[in-house]
């Protein structure tokens, strides 16, 4: 495929200009258990999940009827968050199912991206199958995390469509027999539906991934000063992507919960 | 397809640890740190709720205290206009009462002194009429004295 070869060329051809620079598209294994591998965006991953854990920890130790100052940002992150999904959802039932999904969509995904310039982060280094490879590498510079996300992402999507119009009504928005216009229409439907598993997952890694690259190119040339005001741009990126995911996330259970149209 | 995936770097295994994952930071997540701070600003807003219901509950108590207030303060204020009116009414009954009692004695003190000025008189008159015939035989005693002497 064409595709393929002009990411492989891409690569190489980075990789030939400048030697210093390391480009990989792939994550790097670094240690293996029980036949899996353990790659260094994974291990990233787990520290992210402990920093949140660490979170969780300390909220939960403070939490009281008469809130800290840290216990009122939190409850107004979660309370805007909460309201704007019932806003979005006008449904306050489906607004209490979905605001896990999507508030941890974001927290983890803003949260790896937040940390992804913490030095150490790309610096240390191990030997792995006689490769030298960093031991953390940004969570969402993998394509394996971002389509982890955007299978669960898209799953709670359909899966929501269904529990909400039950199976047989939530397939007729895609295969839809009453005329020709609406069968077309359906099928495209539906292909866009299966799209979002690319977009999704490509955006956020896309998005991330350019960044490091971005960062790691200004470096070699520019060092010390200019990558400073690129890095706190890729940190308010990353929040964004993150809030990004999860807010297409709730768009489309919305509209996978409404009712087919024409059924009114 | 193949090199696509290889060049990405995609592994199933991968992706199902960065599933079960996700999967455990969600359901952590929720178990101990959504539910419990959904649950306080719901509990502190049903708190907040119960704070003006009964905040206007107070008002509204006030209100009707303040009503039934001034509702006795007129009613008492209209009882004792009568009650003065009545003790008005009766004083000047007793007094007319009295009035009269002492017009009654008084005529009764006058009509009796008049009888007992008639009966002086009466009894004077008789006595200067008893006087005046001792005086007048006296009289003749001494005249019949004389001539006889």
């Amino acid at each position: 495929m064409a595709v393929e070869e002009a990411v492989q060329h891409a690569g190489e051809a980075v990789e030939h200009a400048a030697p210093a620079i390391h480009v990989a598209l792939a994550p790097e294994q670094i240690a293996a258990l029980w036949g899996f591998p353990i790659t260094n965006t994974l291990l990233t991953s787990w520290v992210v999940m402990l920093l949140l854990a660490v979170l969780t920890f300390y909220v939960r130790r403070n939490l009281s009827m008469i809130p800290g100052k840290f216990q009122t940002f939190i409850e107004l992150l979660f309370g805007y968050v909460h309201d704007f999904i019932e806003t979005t959802l006008e449904n306050a039932v489906w607004a209490r199912r979905m605001f896990p999904l999507l508030l941890t969509l974001f927290l983890f995904i803003a949260t790896a991206n937040l940390i992804e310039f913490t030095p150490g982060i790309g610096s240390i280094l191990v030997h792995y199958g006689g490769e030298t490879v960093p031991l953390l590498r940004s969570m969402n510079t993998d394509l394996n995390v971002t389509l982890a996300l955007t299978v669960i992402a898209v799953l709670a999507i359909e899966i929501a469509g269904i529990v909400a119009l039950g199976f047989w009504r939530y397939a007729g928005k895609f295969f839809n027999f009453s005329s020709p216009l609406n069968f077309v229409v359906g099928i495209i439907e539906f292909i866009s539906e299966l799209s979002r598993f690319v977009s999704f997952s490509f955006r956020l890694f896309g998005n991330i991934f350019a960044g490091e690259v971005l960062i790691a190119v200004v470096a070699f040339f520019v060092p010390y000063f200019l990558p400073v005001p690129l890095m706190a741009f890729e940190l308010f990126v990353g929040v964004v992507q993150g809030a990004v995911f999860a807010l297409l996330t709730l768009f489309f259970v919305k509209m996978a919960i409404m009712e087919p149209h024409g059924s009114h | 397809m193949d090199g696509l995936i290889s060049a990405f770097g995609i592994d199933w295994r991968l992706l199902v640890i960065q599933g079960v994952n996700f999967a455990a930071l969600l359901a952590g997540l929720t178990y101990f740190l959504y539910t419990p701070v959904m649950k306080l600003i719901d509990e502190r807003r049903e708190r907040v709720a119960e704070g003006v219901r009964s905040a206007a509950e107070a008002d509204r108590k006030l209100a009707d205290a303040k009503t039934t207030g001034e509702g006795i303060v007129g009613t008492a204020a209209r009882e004792a206009e009568v009650l003065v009116a009545t003790a008005r009414s009766r004083a000047d009954e007793k007094g007319n009462e009295i009035l009269k009692a002492a017009e009654v004695r008084a005529a009764g003190v006058l009509a009796e002194a008049a009888v007992n000025a008639e009966e002086a008189k009466r009894k004077a008159l008789a006595e200067s009429s008893k006087e005046i015939a001792r005086t007048a035989v006296l009289a003749a005693e001494k005249i019949l004295r004389e001539k006889s002497a």
